[in-house]
């Protein structure tokens, strides 16, 4: 079996060193390498290599101008720029040599492997020679034993994020009708991770592995990332392992139909290393290694699955996205709210001491009404604002018959406590956790809360007759 | 033998709401009365076995799993294949319907209901 061959150009000799170095340890590759784009451009026609590892800043001729040269030669080549930054006109200078593989310096040796392998993978595929380039690195510290293809991501937009989110529900879910549920906690995890690697304009990778029994899930971030603990034991109580170590989360996440094997224990790490770029070596245990097939394949969504995708996020804000939009005022005076968590209590036990007209009105000015206050600055939730007021102002209307009532007084109090605690639930999943894909998702069952509020105590009869509200099939 | 009916909404509110509801119900031992907040916690604890229910009202907006996408998966399962489960929502399109025809569920509840009417719709789905 021939090897692929790479040629790897540089002015500098320590990073060709570098460079091959990390290619050499892939065993696919034959691997030369040039000084400068006018040995690269001679290496490219004598030469023929398959794919080239190219330096953008160098003497003689630079790697756009000895790009374009070789493209136009041989267009099946295929070059992977090597570049510092990554600004416009290198973006530009990229799209017109029509390129858009790029690696960032300093090189990041697991990303550059994979790209690599996957290129490597498909042109091999395309040569209708798919039996090698088993280039079985595992990336991930837990099972070295995986299916050769793997699965990348770069995440740097929203929409790159349901790109990954699509690919994991779909091949998490494909297999099983019921397991849906319990896996969008996870997911809604790795959304908020996602997020949190591409705030502040950062970006992070994500690559994919696979056995027949777990997925393993490789998170590369900018900087170095912290895990709550609560993150974590939601992890857990999935079935997850999870590996944090600097920059880099790995996570092991059991497929929903799998053969029980010896059950596998990993420790969780979190522990300081070194500022450079860690490398999560091979941590195997031999129990895990089990029998894999040969099988390749180059897992790319289809627009179909992302059509589908798009279909279900449509007229949904996710809080995150929300949270986003809004300005860090409006979000401190809904972070104060929690102040109000304890006075909505206080104010109810102080109501079933002493009912009297003036602790309900009481619990409505300086409760309810401060909180509607709020969130009637939020152009979104204009509809809760509003249900909450119309109970404010029903309140106080009734307050001299609600008093007097005790059976209903009672119920009264005990709804305005459930009714604290939603509020008090809805603004951590929006506003902090920022989990939820619907922001919306509570509006309706507010509004019904408090119109329920209303009739119990007005002894209205909410439409009994009208045939809309109830429906049998 | 008190028939179970479970109750799945994220609200606390509507839960008390229906309980209240069904005060009578529960006192007089025709239901036993089972909420749950988090419909992930109900569908695990169908799945392993350890619940089980005669009639299941669900809401349709919760934060970890839509109402419909719950009644599918518990409708999938042949041991509940043929529980009533009826829909409590705000909303009520046709196209919402349709998705809850073809699932299967029984019926449909528009939020807010009246407690005559929850009570109603019980006795004729348990036949008490």
């Amino acid at each position: 079996m021939n090897k692929l061959r790479l040629l790897v150009v540089d002015d500098d000799e320590d990073n060709r060193l570098v460079l091959r170095a990390i290619c050499r340890k892939m065993d696919c590759f034959e691997i030369k390498d040039a000084v400068d784009g006018v040995e690269a451009v001679e290496m490219a026609r004598s030469w023929h290599p398959h794919i080239i590892l190219m330096d953008i800043m160098m003497p003689n001729m630079d790697g756009f101008e000895a790009s374009k040269i070789i493209k136009n030669e041989c267009p099946e080549t295929v070059i992977i720029v090597v570049t510092a930054v990554l600004d416009r006109r290198i973006q530009d200078n990229m799209s017109l040599i029509g390129n858009d593989i790029y690696i960032h310096k300093p090189i990041d040796r697991e990303l550059l492997r994979y790209k690599l392998a996957s290129i490597g993978a498909s042109l091999r595929i395309k040569e209708g020679n798919s039996n090698s380039l088993s280039t079985k690195i595992a990336l991930n510290p837990f099972n070295s034993n995986i299916r050769s293809f793997k699965t990348f991501f770069e995440i740097t937009n929203t929409e790159a994020m349901m790109d990954f989110g699509m690919w994991l529900y779909d091949h998490y879910n494909g297999k099983l009708t019921t397991a849906s549920s319990k896996f969008d906690r996870v997911l809604e995890i790795f959304y908020m991770l996602m997020r949190r690697g591409n705030k502040n304009g950062n970006t992070m990778s994500i690559i994919i592995e696979e056995s027949y029994e777990e997925f393993y899930i490789t998170m590369k971030f900018d900087e170095e990332i912290v895990i709550e603990q609560k993150i974590l034991d939601t992890l857990k109580e999935f079935e997850t392992n999870i590996i944090v170590n600097n920059n880099i989360v790995c996570v092991s996440l059991s497929k929903p139909i799998k053969i029980k094997m010896d059950e596998k224990k990993y420790v969780l790490h979190v522990e300081e290393s070194p500022k450079e770029n860690i490398e999560i070596k091979e941590k195997v245990s031999e129990s895990t290694e089990k029998k894999s097939e040969p099988i390749k394949e180059i897992r790319v969504i289809d627009s179909q699955e992302k059509e589908l995708l798009k279909q279900s996020f449509v007229n949904k804000t996710s809080a995150a996205d929300y949270v986003d939009e809004i300005g860090g005022d409006v979000l401190d005076e809904i972070r104060d709210l929690s102040s109000l968590d304890e006075e909505w209590i206080i104010k109810l036990r102080i109501i079933e001491e002493k009912s009297t007209s003036e602790t309900l009105v009481d619990f409505a000015d300086s409760v309810l009404n401060p909180y509607v206050k709020v969130i009637n600055n939020l152009f979104e939730f204009t509809a809760l604002a509003y249900a909450l007021s119309s109970l404010s102002v029903f309140i106080k209307e009734s307050a001299p018959v609600i008093s007097q009532e005790d059976s209903k007084l009672k119920m009264f109090v005990m709804l305005l406590e459930h009714l604290g605690n939603d509020l008090t639930s809805w603004r951590e999943h929006i506003f902090l956790l920022q989990d939820t894909a619907d922001i919306h998702y509570l509006d309706s069952s507010f509004f019904s809360s408090c119109m329920q509020i209303e009739g119990i105590i007005s002894n209205k009869d909410l439409d009994v007759d009208d045939d809309n509200d109830m429906e049998f099939f | 033998m008190a028939k179970k009916v479970i109750i799945v909404d994220d609200s606390r509110a509507v839960v008390a709401t229906a309980e209240l509801a069904l005060d009578e119900m529960i006192n007089s031992g025709v239901i036993e009365f089972k909420s749950y907040l988090n419909p992930m916690e109900l569908l695990d604890a169908l799945q392993n076995g350890s619940e089980d229910f005669d009639l299941l009202i669900s809401d349709v907006n919760m934060p970890q799993l839509n109402g419909l996408d719950l009644a599918r998966s518990i409708k999938s399962d042949e041991r509940y294949k043929n529980k009533p489960i009826i829909i409590l929502t705000t909303e009520s399109s046709n196209e919402m319907k349709m998705t809850g025809k073809e699932i299967g569920v029984t019926g449909w509840m528009v939020k807010p209901f009246s407690d005559e009417k929850l009570v109603k719709s019980l006795k004729m789905i348990l036949g008490v």
